[in-house]
């Protein structure tokens, strides 16, 4: 927009992220495309790419490596590609989590992304009876389209005492029937080389199980939607500094307000930078290469403009109750700038 | 308690619950939001103004029931599919709910649906009486039902027979 | 089905079917970071590169010996972030 070539590199068929696959309605403002459903998001996010004659998008191409001479390799068409860009925004958001527990290699055991990718992305219809693990908006929400997609949902269990994800979310689940359980963790997964239920229990401050609270639940597929993981393996490698903040869910790499990293010219944006809400992510994208833009050149009033109200949503968004853990952890993270 | 298991409590629904002279007025919008989240769409939905987040959109909207008609626009725009509307002056006996509504089937006007509360419990079968759909883009149904006048503050969602 | 040991029933890595039974046995033998662990069992070393397992033996050695999370050393990482074929390595070029 601003001018600046870019080479957008997609692993996956289809740029657009997790947006693509969900078709509940996003939150935030208008600014955020709030109201709008994330898949009509991803599309118009997509057309915009595709009219832009400056923008170049490989797909089914994975960067590989960032080296420390700013020589990028990318698998792309097979082959692996080297390229030499003068600026490079990392936005390869997370990876969900694995929970340990007895039985947990069992056929039926799936992230709840993974679920949410068969049932939305694939129309296959993942199970007839799930269990979901975590109670943050990941595990409500899929939970919410799995009922949509008519799958049976047994329950939501959550270790924590509290709802993690919107209450909204939560509200909506519960009034159609799917019991939602705090202070509940899942002891082991049973089954005959596949699912066939779980034991569950309520626990403790100490999160030990509360003996007598066992039960068994019947299913044939259990979600885990414990959390995501920063994916910052290209952060490492290109040598950016990193920090672990657990509010941000893991090591992230260290940024400044323009979200470039302690190596020159090396951006990062989304859920690599902690994991946040795709609000965010999407006004972090377009701070990230609003910023890159500048620092080549650039520079026209319009990118002042654009820079700052980008910044502004992002307080915006970040300012209630909800972004709380966020404005904390990156106070930690302003804390290991040098 | 909502924060433990989703399902408000009857003080949170007391605490937004429109006073009977606004009841005997007509439609109003009852809006089910009880925690701060960056979200807005519904000030925005509301033409006559009556959807307030006095400081930011982290704000827990505020609904003026004086200004409010009880149009239900509100309904299929608010993401958290939160808001419904309660007409206590339907009937004698019976009074009108409108909530959202995505899941299939998606029922017809003059149908019997099993009609639930806040906490997914069966409270009986009720007629559907309309049935507005939200378009291409949104979505998402908004479905009017009768229900008995005392059940109108608890039925909040519907599961239809195949 | 009755689990015996559960620790054994327990997966932690999942591309290189490495339990949470032999992760005990690596910190119990003495190792104290995700590589040496890495090392000697393979963990990590699958199509995921640790993607999944990472954080969760990294949560076993910060229990085991009482550091907190942070202070739990990092593996290294290097390119490829996944595995790719001989031949596209083969087939090389610069852009």
């Amino acid at each position: 927009m601003l001018g600046a070539k870019v080479l957008l590199v997609e692993r996956d068929d289809i740029p657009g992220g997790q947006l693509v696959k969900q078709t509940h309605k996003f939150f935030g403002s208008e600014k955020q495309y709030a109201g709008d459903r994330a898949i009509h998001i991803a599309q118009m996010l997509l057309d915009n790419v595709e009219s832009n004659p400056n923008i170049e998008v490989w797909t089914n191409s994975t960067v590989l490596g960032i080296y420390e001479d700013g020589v990028v390799t990318v698998e792309h068409d097979e082959k692996h590609t080297k390229i030499m860009p003068k600026r490079v925004i990392i936005s390869t958001g997370a990876a969900e989590k694995f929970l340990g527990f007895p039985g947990n290699d069992l056929p039926g055991i799936y992230g709840a992304g993974a679920v949410q990718t068969l049932m939305n992305m694939n129309g296959v219809k993942p199970a007839e009876r799930v269990l979901m693990v975590g109670a943050g908006n990941i595990g409500l929400i899929v939970s919410y389209q799995l009922k949509q997609a008519g799958v049976e949902v047994a329950a939501v269990i959550e270790g924590m005492p509290t709802i993690g994800g919107y209450l909204v979310h939560a509200s909506k689940i519960r009034r159609a029937g799917i019991p939602v359980l705090t202070r509940h963790t899942i002891l082991e997964a049973y089954g005959d080389n596949k699912v066939e239920g779980a034991k569950i229990a309520e626990i403790d401050e100490k999160w030990q199980p509360i003996p007598g609270t066992e039960r068994d639940i019947p299913c044939d597929t259990i979600c885990l939607a414990v959390g995501l993981s920063p994916l910052t393996e290209l952060a490492w490698q290109a040598g950016c500094k990193m920090a672990y903040i657990r509010e941000l869910s893991g090591h992230v790499p260290i940024v400044n307000d323009d979200l470039e990293t302690t190596v020159d010219g090396i951006y990062c944006a989304g859920d690599v930078c902690g994991i946040e809400e795709a609000s965010a992510a999407m006004v972090e994208g377009r701070l990230a290469g609003i910023n890159a833009a500048l620092s080549l050149g650039y520079i026209t009033s319009e990118a002042e403009e654009l820079r700052k109200n980008a910044m502004d949503e992002l307080d915006e968004l970040r300012s209630g109750e909800m972004g709380n853990h966020i404005r904390n952890g990156l106070e930690k993270l302003s804390g290991y700038r040098t | 308690m909502l924060i433990s298991d989703g399902v408000p409590t009857i003080e949170d629904i007391i605490k937004i619950t429109p006073s009977d002279e606004r009841f005997a007025q007509g439609p109003v919008a009852i809006v089910e939001c009880f925690q701060e989240i960056p979200c807005n769409p519904c000030v925005k939905a509301c033409k006559r103004g009556a959807i307030a987040m006095p400081n930011d959109i982290n704000d827990i909207p505020v609904i003026d029931p004086e200004l409010c008609n009880g149009c239900s626009l509100c309904v299929s725009l608010c993401p958290g599919l939160a808001i419904f509307i309660v007409d206590k002056t339907y009937s004698k006996e019976m009074a009108l709910v409108k909530l959202p509504y995505e899941y299939v089937p998606v029922p017809e006007a003059s149908q019997y649906v099993t009609v639930l509360n806040r906490a997914g419990e069966v409270l009986g079968d009720y007629e559907v009486v309309k049935v507005m759909s939200g378009g291409k883009v949104n979505m998402t149904y908004t479905i009017s039902l009768t229900v008995p006048q005392e059940l109108v503050m608890e039925v909040r969602d519907i599961k239809v027979k195949e | 089905m009755c689990v015996k040991n559960k620790d054994a029933n327990n997966i932690i890595c999942r591309c290189e079917d490495i339990t949470r039974e032999q992760i005990l046995k690596c910190i119990a033998d003495g190792y104290r970071t995700l590589d040496e662990i890495k090392r000697v069992t393979r963990a990590g070393m699958g199509p995921c590169q640790g993607r999944t397992c990472r954080s969760l033996i990294a949560t076993e050695l910060s229990r085991a010996y009482g550091v907190p999370m942070e202070d739990v050393l990092m593996s290294t990482f290097q390119p490829p972030v996944k595995p790719i074929s001989l031949g596209a390595l083969a087939d090389a070029y610069m852009e």
